[in-house]
C-alpha cells in the first residue's frame, strides 16, 4: 500500500492540469468512449438488474477510468495517476470485514453479497441535515432506542448557544466536539454507550475532525466521512482528515456522491465513475467502508429511477468484483410525517439491500429540514431485513410498483412532513400515536405487497 | 431569405449545440465575413442554440459537459461579434448575473450548473468560482453594474457567510441596486425568506425561472 507521504509527494509531481481540462478533457472523454465500449446502458424497467454480465461490465469500464484519469488535486492542480497493480493492491488489501463500535454494541460490518441471506447492517439517523441544538439529544436518542439500528450516522449543529456555526472558524471544532457530546450522552441514555458513529457531521472540514480525536469524541471503533469531490478531486483539506483520523487509528469512510447530469454525465458515467472513485478512495483515503450517494441534479433523492438503478449496478459491480464494505444512502425527499416517505422507503431499502449494500438513512427531506425521527428508520430497518429473503427479479418489480406511487408527482413536489418534536414527545420520546398509526397503515401495505415484514 | 432561414446560421447553430467550438468559430466568421448583421446573428442563430441547449439538459438528454462545450463554442464565436456590436449588445442580454459559491463551501458544481442554465437562457454571468470571500460578490456586482447576485451554499455552516453578504451590502448602502438569489443543498425556501433575499430556486430550472421574473420586476420598475 502507498503510504500517505507517498500520496501527497505524488499530488505535488503529477502531471499539472487546469481542472476544468480534466473535468472535460480527461474525465467526460474517457466516460463517453467507455459507455461505447461496453455498451452500459440505463435501463429504467430493470432497477434492479438480474445481468451480471452488466454489473461487471460497469467493474471493468470503473477500472479503465480509475487508469485513465487518475484522481485531481484542488491544491496542488495536479493529477495523482495510479497503475494497475497500484490499484490491484488497493483491492486486495481492502477489509472484508470490520468490527464496528465497542463491547456490547459492537458490530460486525461485512462486504454483502448480491442476494445475501445474512442480516444487513442497519445505520440510522437524519444525516447530512443541521439539526437544531434544542432537540439535538432527544432526537438521537429516537434513534439509538430503536433495537433494530446499529450504527449512527446524524445531522450537525447549525448552532451551538445560538452562535451559528461557520466553516473553519472555532465554532466549527465546538460545534463538532457538542454534536459528540449530545450523541455519547444520547447513547448512553439508550443503554448502548458502544454503539457505532459515523459522525461528526459538524465537522465540515479537518478543524472540527481534530478537535474531535480522542476517546471523549470520536472513538477508534467510530468513523467519520471523506468526501471525494464532484469529481474524482480531493484537496488538502480532506487528505488531513483522512491522514490524522487514519494515524490515530480510526475508521475512514469515503463518501462518494456524483451528481447525475453533471461531470460523469448520466447514470450509465455515473455508475462508472463510482467505481474508479471507490478503488482510488481506497488508496488516498485508505478507506474502510464506502458509501454510495447518487445526487441527482433536479430531484436529488436517491429514490429516484436513476439514483436507484445505480444504486443497484454499482452494489451488484462492487459485490461480484471486490470485497468493499457498502453503505447504500436512503435520502427521500418526502419528510416523516407523510405517508409518502413510507413509498420512497422500501423501493430505496429493497435495492440497496438486494444489490449488495448495507441500508444508510433515513435522510428525509434530502437532508434539509429536521423532519425526521427514529421511527422511519425502524421502517427501513424492517424492509431491510425482509429484503433479505428477496431475489433479484422480484424485488425489482416491488420496487417498481412503489415507485410509481411517489415518482414524479411526489419528488417533484414532496410532502416534507414535520419536524420531530411534532412527530416525538419529546419528554418521553416515544412516537405521537398519528405518527405512529401511518407507520403501521405503512407496515401493512409492505406486507399486501409480499414484502415479509416480521 | 431571413438570416435564420439560412444554411450558415443553421450550420452556426448546430455547431454551438454540438460544442464544436473551431466549426462554431469558423461559421460565425463566415458569416460576419459575408456581411450578415452580427446583432442578428446573435439573436437568431446563437441564442436559440444555448435554449436549446439549456432545453435538453433539463431533460437530461445531454449532461453538464456539453453545456459547458456549447457555452466555450458561443463564447468563441462571441470574441469575433462582441466588438461590432458594443452599442446594441445590452439588447442581447437578459441581465448581468455575479454568481459563486459561498465563502467556507468549495461544493461548485450545483453553482456551476446554474450558472450555465443562466447563459443557455441569455444571461452575461460572472462566475466567480468556489468559496468565494463575501466582499468579492459585491465587488464584481459594482464592477459590472450586475443586476443579481446570486449564492450557492450547499454547507450549512456556509450559511451564515450568506448573510454576511446582506449585511454588508445594507452597510454599504446596496442593498437596493442588487436582486439577490439564493440556492445549494443547505438553502431553504423559508431561510431564504428570513434573510430577506429575492430569490431562491430550489434547483437550476428554477433558479433561471426566477432570475428572469426578477428582471421583469426590474424593467417593470423602470
Amino acid at each position: 500500500m502507498f503510504s500517505f507521504i507517498d500520496i501527497l509527494k505524488r499530488f505535488e509531481e503529477g502531471p499539472y492540469m487546469e481542472e476544468k481540462d480534466f473535468d472535460i478533457k480527461i474525465v467526460y472523454k474517457n466516460i463517453k468512449r467507455l459507455i461505447k465500449e461496453y455498451d452500459i446502458k440505463y435501463n429504467p424497467e430493470e432497477i434492479i438488474t438480474v445481468d451480471n454480465s452488466l454489473a461487471d461490465d460497469v467493474f471493468k469500464a470503473g477500472f479503465e477510468l480509475a487508469l485513465e484519469t487518475g484522481i485531481y488535486c484542488l491544491d496542488t492542480k495536479r493529477v495523482l495517476k495510479f497503475t494497475e497493480e497500484e490499484i490491484k493492491e488497493g483491492l486486495k488489501t481492502a477489509p472484508a470485514q470490520i468490527i464496528i463500535g465497542e463491547g456490547r454494541d459492537s458490530r460486525v460490518l461485512y462486504a454483502r453479497k448480491i442476494e445475501d441471506s445474512r442480516a444487513p447492517i442497519i445505520m440510522g439517523g437524519q444525516a447530512g441535515a443541521p439539526i437544531p441544538e434544542e432537540f439535538y439529544y432527544q432526537m438521537a436518542i429516537s434513534y439509538m432506542q430503536e433495537p433494530i439500528i446499529d450504527a449512527i450516522n446524524h445531522g450537525g449543529l447549525a448552532k451551538v448557544k445560538g452562535l451559528e456555526v461557520k466553516t473553519r472558524s472555532p465554532a466549527e471544532a465546538i460545534a463538532t466536539m457538542m454534536e459528540l457530546r449530545y450523541l455519547r450522552e444520547a447513547a448512553r441514555a439508550s443503554g448502548r454507550p458502544g454503539i457505532h458513529l459515523l459522525a461528526a457531521e459538524s465537522s465540515v472540514t479537518c478543524i472540527g475532525d481534530l478537535a474531535a480525536q480522542s476517546e471523549e469524541f470520536l472513538r477508534k471503533s467510530d468513523a467519520h466521512l471523506i468526501p471525494i469531490l464532484n469529481e474524482v478531486k480531493t484537496d488538502y483539506d480532506r487528505l488531513t482528515k483522512a491522514i490524522t483520523f487514519k494515524i490515530y487509528g480510526g475508521i475512514n469512510v469515503a463518501l462518494v456522491d456524483p451528481i447525475i447530469g453533471g461531470y460523469f454525465g448520466g447514470p450509465e458515467g455515473v455508475a462508472i465513475g463510482f467505481i474508479a472513485s471507490y478503488l482510488m478512495s481506497r488508496i488516498i483515503y485508505q478507506a474502510d467502508y464506502y458509501i454510495i450517494h447518487p445526487i441527482h441534479f433536479k430531484y436529488v433523492s436517491t429514490s429516484v429511477p436513476e439514483g436507484m438503478w445505480i444504486l443497484n449496478i454499482v452494489g451488484q459491480a462492487m459485490a461480484r468484483n471486490t470485497n468493499f464494505i457498502l453503505m447504500g444512502d436512503v435520502w427521500t425527499s418526502n419528510g416523516a410525517g407523510s405517508y409518502e416517505i413510507f413509498w420512497e422507503i422500501i423501493a430505496n431499502t429493497i435495492t440497496n439491500v438486494v444489490t449488495g449494500s448495507h441500508p444508510l438513512g433515513v435522510s428525509a427531506t434530502n437532508g434539509k429540514y429536521p423532519h425526521a425521527s427514529g421511527l422511519e428508520t425502524r421502517f427501513m430497518g424492517e424492509v431491510a431485513h425482509a429484503s433479505t429473503k428477496l431475489k433479484r427479479s422480484d424485488a425489482n418489480e416491488i420496487v417498481k410498483t412503489f415507485l410509481r406511487k411517489y415518482h414524479p408527482k411526489r419528488t417533484e413536489k414532496p410532502n416534507i412532513g414535520k419536524v420531530f418534536p411534532e412527530l416525538y414527545d419529546v419528554e418521553t420520546i416515544k412516537p405521537k400515536e398519528w405518527w405512529l398509526k401511518l407507520y403501521e397503515k405503512a407496515k401493512k401495505e409492505a406486507i399486501d405487497h409480499g414484502i415479509k415484514l416480521e | 431569405m431571413s438570416i435564420s432561414e439560412s444554411n450558415l446560421c443553421k450550420e452556426l447553430h448546430d455547431a454551438i449545440v454540438s460544442g464544436d467550438v473551431e466549426r462554431a468559430e469558423s461559421k460565425a466568421k463566415e458569416m460576419l465575413n459575408k456581411g450578415f448583421d452580427p446583432y442578428n446573428i446573435v439573436k437568431n442563430c446563437m441564442t436559440p442554440a444555448m435554449k436549446l441547449v439549456g432545453d435538453m439538459f433539463s431533460k437530461m438528454e445531454i449532461f453538464l459537459p456539453e453545456v459547458m462545450m456549447a457555452a466555450d463554442a458561443f463564447q468563441a464565436c462571441m470574441k469575433h461579434i462582441e466588438p461590432k456590436i458594443l452599442s446594441r449588445k445590452a439588447e442581447l442580454i437578459v441581465g448581468k448575473v455575479v454568481i459563486g459559491t459561498i465563502q467556507g463551501d468549495i461544493h461548485d458544481l450545483g453553482k456551476n450548473i446554474v450558472a450555465l442554465m443562466l447563459r443557455a437562457n441569455g444571461f452575461e454571468v460572472y462566475d466567480l468560482g468556489r468559496d468565494v470571500p463575501v466582499g468579492e460578490f459585491i465587488k464584481k456586482a459594482q464592477e459590472v453594474n450586475a443586476d443579481i447576485i446570486a449564492i450557492s451554499a450547499l454547507l450549512s455552516t456556509a450559511l451564515p457567510y450568506v448573510k454576511e453578504v446582506i449585511k454588508l451590502l445594507k452597510d454599504l448602502g446596496l442593498r437596493d441596486k442588487f436582486f439577490v438569489m439564493v440556492g445549494g443543498g443547505a438553502v431553504t425556501k423559508e431561510w431564504a425568506q428570513e434573510i430577506g433575499v429575492e430569490g431562491y430556486g430550489e434547483n437550476a430550472d428554477e433558479a433561471v425561472k426566477v432570475a428572469l421574473e426578477l428582471m421583469k420586476k426590474k424593467k417593470m420598475k423602470k
